[in-house]
């Protein structure tokens, strides 16, 4: 690692560029372009943001308080939990205890320093990862393995049996910095009896553990208040997604980032809910005049992203879809399977339901409301079973309209590599147009940015999509 | 018998399966030693592992399997898609890993393509990553779906019984192989580890009571040769990723070693303590495969399996340990790192090696890798 790069904290670096960051939208426009020169690499990803108005400036203010809470957790008596993204950080936000999501930070690195997050990608090989393991993970976890982050108190995580390579990332850590670890297991199947009392179990040992490690008892009260706000964000989601699959979308392309990683970031909390209500506004608006959330105003083609976006460097992906009239229907971190979500129509037992009755209907909400977070719903057994990756794809496509599938990942994502191939041929199969990127979400060195773009391009001129 | 050679085992063991089915039995392959194969000994089916041994090019492997995976499983489908396991009557996937529950998918939508490749009983077995109670409870209602369908599909009848008897015939085995360990131990040193591998990877392809008699004789010749046989040679031992080919474990010895332990799925990790036979015999076979695993799909348990290996080397005074990966095996490539960093603190020598699955294909390059090893030793 360069010597540089060990002179300060990543959590802290990220806090201090984000809360600068939002402080420029205090300004006057004038004042906020000719800052702009002073931040040469930066302005691309802080531009396109800011230029989403109102729901930008409180995306940037989510960000911040979020990493703030991570540096400041300890001097504030509150215990730091490691986990991943795909883990709801509800039932951490419940017990008053500090989520500190590896694949958030390492997208907020990637998208927004020029050097990316190679530093920590690489230390995590150093230290025994394979090189090929995943990018999401290393792009911070690197940081947190060299000492270069605030102290861990927990490892939590719940891709066993989703996610190998995820879950993997935190057994090592967990055995690298002796810290205690809890995983939730996921069984290869979504809505058999015995699956739900499975997710049920385990969830009250992850309880059970989470008491014993930050001295916290589960306390019904703050529960059912955290649970009530994520019910009033779920419904705000439903009524975006709602508006997602009229023609022209009305949702403006950047929204997609803002959904789920204000979701990763704040689910069940209030400034989470504000920026929904907000979004909420605009895209309605759009809505009402028929209008496309597109910054040209004119939607060409209608994209579905079947796994997860680009991140390596700025929002070159969004620009590149924007600038070509391609709108964003969703991808596997936007969509949430709350059971009135409109692509859970005929189909509500594969969704969960808000029950603030008591304790236990609490527990069992967020235990059934984890089992369907991104990836660990539909990646969990083959791609062709019921309710899986295949399935929910194409329900999605069919509910949003889209017009062709895009596949990107990470080198790391096996559990999708090892069945990307035949999936795609499905999906033609079904008449969906699929792309396949080979590059990395997270690390431009696999393929830069421009090789991506040229393929996109190539993509979507030879099937004649554009 | 055909041990004249340390291949000679395995050789056996494929011999015999082809004669098991040629007199009208029948054959199902499976992925992965967390499938408790008493239940098909029991359902008079041969439970033989899968391998991906012969095989020379991907072609049918990359068509369906993305870059970034494994060998082992893309060379297993390269032989079924080349029809080279068209005499099994079934299949049964187990997630051991990511790569390894591909196989599923990637093995039906082959046989979109290549004609008669999937055989009729095609069992997706799914298995915990942990071994909390209720993940006890789902493995076992695993084991009783897969009973079922057994029963089903080959018109057998599972019973308690039967099972017990099963567990009885595979501890027989197990009894075996770890008396087989005595022959390895420094104070008596008959058996090469070339050798006693070979004989493990035999157990996951005979007939059980086949292999039993087999081990029985086999030990039986090795009893009659002279104590000290590899005295002089450095001990080691090999652990990481799956492997079911001795030419690692050979040239390990042919630069003066002797492998003296291996923690390797096909080895005798698997075969691991005795399944109680005076219990309920689902509940005993939950407790043996997924308590005792020694796997590191089985997230969390790091410090049980260092406990592992520490007493191993201890027991059979090992010198130094090779740990090996196959490229893109995210659990023991990076579960082998803290393994080297906690045994070198020890003092105990370790390398880590990356290959690809089967022959050694970078035979120059894991050549002197090992040479210098054994060098830092001697």
């Amino acid at each position: 690692m360069r010597p540089e790069i060990k002179e300060y904290n990543i959590d802290w670096m990220i806090w201090s560029i984000i809360k600068t960051a939002g402080r420029t939208t205090r300004g006057s426009d004038r004042e906020f372009y000719a800052m702009l020169e002073y931040v040469p690499y930066f302005k691309g990803i802080l531009v396109p943001i800011v230029r989403e108005g109102e729901a930008g400036k409180q995306f940037l203010e989510l960000v911040g308080e979020y990493m703030g809470n991570i540096v400041n957790a300890h001097d504030d008596g509150k215990k730091l939990a490691m986990t991943t993204f795909c883990f709801s950080p509800v039932i951490l936000y419940a017990m008053d205890i500090i989520p500190v999501t590896l694949e958030a930070i390492s997208t907020l690195g990637a998208l927004m320093w020029r050097r990316g997050t190679f530093d920590y990608l690489d230390y995590c090989c150093e230290v025994g990862f394979t090189e090929t393991s995943c990018s999401a993970q290393r792009g911070s976890l690197g940081a947190y393995l060299a000492g270069l982050g605030e102290d861990i108190d927990m490892i939590v995580c719940d891709s066993a049996g989703v996610c190998d390579t995820n879950a993997n990332s935190f057994a090592f850590t967990s055995a690298y910095l002796d810290k205690p670890f809890y995983q939730l297991n996921y069984p290869p199947e979504l809505v058999t009896d015995r699956t739900t009392s499975y997710h049920r179990e385990d969830y009250y040992g992850l309880i059970a553990f989470l008491e014993e490690q930050s001295g916290n008892k589960i306390d019904e009260g703050r529960l059912r208040y955290v649970l009530t706000e994520l019910k009033k964000q779920d419904e705000i989601l439903t009524d975006i997604e709602e508006m997602q699959s009229l023609v022209p979308n009305p949702m403006p392309i950047l929204y997609n980032l803002f959904i789920y990683a204000g979701r990763f970031f704040f689910a069940g909390m209030e400034n989470y809910t504000r920026m929904l209500e907000t979004m909420r506004d605009t895209v309605s608006a759009n809505a009402a005049e028929k209008k496309s959330g597109l910054r040209s105003g004119k939607e060409n083609l209608r994209s579905l992203f079947c796994y997860i976006d680009h991140f390596a460097v700025n929002l070159s992906l969004w620009d590149w879809l924007d600038e070509h009239g391609i709108t964003q229907v969703g991808n596997i971190l936007s969509k949430y399977y709350n059971a009135d979500a409109p692509y859970l129509e005929g189909n509500r037992e594969a969704g969960y339901t808000i029950n603030t009755e008591n304790l236990d209907s609490m527990i069992d909400t967020m235990a059934q409301m984890n089992a369907r977070m991104p990836m660990v719903l539909s990646i969990r057994g083959p791609y062709d079973a019921p309710y899986m990756w295949f399935e929910s794809s194409l329900v999605l496509a069919k509910v949003f309209s889209a017009d062709c599938v895009v596949y990107n990942g990470t080198p790391g994502c096996r559990n999708t590599w090892g069945m990307i191939k035949p999936f795609a041929r499905d999906m033609e199969k079904a008449g969906l147009p699929t792309y396949i990127m080979y590059g990395d979400a997270f690390d431009e060195r696999v393929e830069s940015w421009d090789a991506t773009e040229e393929r996109l391009e190539e993509f979507f001129r030879v099937r004649e999509l554009l | 018998m055909k041990h004249a050679t340390t291949a000679g085992p395995i050789q056996h063991a494929e011999e015999s399966v082809q004669k098991w089915k040629e007199n009208g039995g029948r054959v199902v392959g499976y992925t992965c030693s967390f499938l408790p194969v008493e239940v098909l000994n029991v359902a008079n089916v041969l439970p033989a592992r899968l391998r991906g041994t012969g095989v020379s090019q991907a072609d049918i492997g990359d068509t369906y399997f993305g870059p970034y995976i494994c060998s082992y499983p893309k060379c297993i489908l390269q032989r079924a898609g080349s029809g080279q396991f068209s005499y099994l009557d079934g299949v049964i996937i187990v997630p051991g890993c990511d790569s390894m529950r591909r196989l599923d998918e990637c093995w039906r939508k082959a046989g979109e393509d290549f004609q008669d490749i999937v055989p009729d009983f095609f069992f997706h077995f799914g298995v915990p990553h942990k071994a909390a109670d209720h993940s006890k409870a789902w493995f076992s209602s695993e084991i009783e779906r897969l009973m079922k369908s057994l029963e089903e599909h080959f018109g057998v009848s599972i019973g308690e019984d039967d099972l017990r008897q099963a567990i009885a015939r595979y501890n027989q085995g197990r009894e075996m192989l770890a008396r087989l360990n005595d022959f390895r131990k420094a104070s008596v040193n008959t058996l090469s580890g070339e050798e006693a591998f070979a004989l493990s990877v035999a157990g996951n392809l005979m007939p059980r009571d086949e292999y039993t008699r087999y081990l029985g004789e086999y030990m039986d010749e090795v009893s009659g040769r002279k104590p000290g046989l590899y005295n002089g040679k450095t001990r080691l031992m090999v652990a990481g990723s799956v492997s079911d080919d001795l030419q690692l474990i050979g040239m390990a010895e042919s630069l003066g070693g002797v492998v003296a332990a291996e923690n390797l799925c096909f080895g005798q990790r698997h075969e691991g303590d005795l399944i109680g036979e005076d219990e309920d015999p689902i509940s005993a076979m939950v407790r043996h495969y997924l308590d005792e695993s020694l796997c590191p799909r089985m997230m969390g348990g790091y410090q049980t399996r260092l406990q592992f290996l520490k007493e191993k080397i201890e027991e059979m005074e090992i010198d130094g340990v090779i740990f090996q990966n196959i490229r893109f095996c995210d659990l023991h490539g990076s579960e082998n790192a803290i393994f080297e960093r906690d045994l070198e603190a020890m003092g105990i020598p370790c390398v880590r090696i990356e290959r690809e699955y089967g022959a050694l294909a970078d035979t120059g390059r894991l050549r002197m890798r090992l040479e210098a090893f054994m060098e830092r030793m001697t």
